[in-house]
């Protein structure tokens, strides 16, 4: 195991629940968290149900956000709306990543407007967030996932056909180029 | 945050929003997307525009998940 | 007052074993998606807050499903 806790958004959850290897999840965290807001956002019956599934076996829990998580959150909406050029991160985007910084839980998110938040707002700057691609990358450190050395892309590509989300094209090169050299070190 | 600092990441994102904008012209089932009714396509459209799918979700009258579901059949990828 | 004994891991399968045994499976089958999935987490765990959560109602309202759907509250 290599971190206790994450907390995911609805933006992660949506995507990361389609992807065939969606249980590795719970060999990285001991658990992951769900906030209430997120979870009601929640509404096909292939996500429900891999969430309800993975909140009885406990890789998941609910999170119940307390009024001041939701008041700082709301604060956050407020500071990302003033600044110019950036997605405005919304409320259950902002919960987690406050959440987050309040717990030094990992965020898990697709969502813009929470990297903008991350990148441009001090309350949050010390906030850890992953991607999916970030739990990719991981998961093959772990050797949770193994590379196929004859076509190393092959991990990024069933994520990215499964669900219809590409990776930035500098991620994807350099993450391609960091698993061209863990096959060169494993020969 | 120092004003130059600001700029020099307003340019970054800038940057990665203009990539992501043509993958995302370039992938989208434009057929399908001119098919729709009117509110359900601005806000395709708006989304391959801005890649915000908050914002997109709400011009199109649904919740986050199914906007998403409508992305895929859109063939429009969402590139973070 | 003694202290009640307090919950064994056999308690808590019983309990799922009951609630498992009871349930209107039909009834659940046709319910929507997150009615349907709300009353298996609760059938499988016996949380009725987490369920109602799921659900996306108050927990009267799904205490008022659960009754329809034949799943025991077992205490």
């Amino acid at each position: 195991m290599l971190h206790e806790f994450a907390i995911a958004d609805t933006c992660f959850l949506i995507d990361w629940a389609r992807y065939r290897r969606r249980d590795i999840l719970f060999k990285l965290f001991k658990t992951v968290f769900v906030p209430e807001a997120v979870l009601r956002e929640v509404v096909s019956e292939n996500t429900i149900s891999w969430i309800s599934r993975w909140l009885a076996k406990g890789g998941l829990a609910l999170y119940t956000e307390d009024p001041s998580e939701i008041e700082e959150a709301r604060k956050l909406v407020e500071k990302s709306r003033r600044i110019p050029h950036i997605i405005p991160v919304d409320l259950p985007e902002a919960l987690c990543l406050i959440i987050g910084k309040r717990r030094n839980y990992i965020v898990l998110t697709e969502n813009r407007g929470a990297l903008m938040a991350v990148d441009f707002l001090e309350e949050v700057n010390n906030v850890t967030v992953w991607r999916s691609l970030e739990i990719l990358v991981k998961a093959i450190e772990k050797e949770i996932l193994s590379i196929d050395c004859n076509d190393p892309e092959k991990i990024l590509k069933e994520y990215m056909n499964d669900t219809l989300h590409i990776f930035p094209r500098r991620d994807y090169n350099r993450v391609v180029r960091w698993m061209h050299e863990l096959c060169q070190r494993r020969k | 945050m120092s004003a130059e600092k600001m700029s020099k990441k307003i340019q970054k994102w800038i940057e990665l929003e203009e990539e992501a904008k043509r993958i995302r012209r370039v992938m989208a089932d434009w057929n399908f997307i001119e098919k729709q009714p009117p509110r359900i396509k601005e806000a395709l459209k708006y989304y391959v525009e801005k890649g915000d799918i908050r914002r997109a979700s709400l011009l199109a009258g649904m919740n986050v998940e199914e906007f998403r579901e409508l992305l895929r059949k859109a063939k429009i990828p969402v590139i973070v | 007052m003694p202290a009640g004994n307090p919950l064994t891991k056999e308690d808590i399968e019983e309990a799922k074993k009951i609630r498992k045994a009871m349930a209107d499976w039909n009834f659940i089958e046709k319910q929507p998606p997150r009615i349907k999935e709300a009353l298996k987490y609760y059938i499988e765990t016996g949380d009725m807050y987490v369920a109602s959560r799921i659900a996306n109602l108050t927990i009267e309202e799904f205490n008022e499903i659960r009754i329809k759907a034949r799943i025991p509250n077992v205490a």
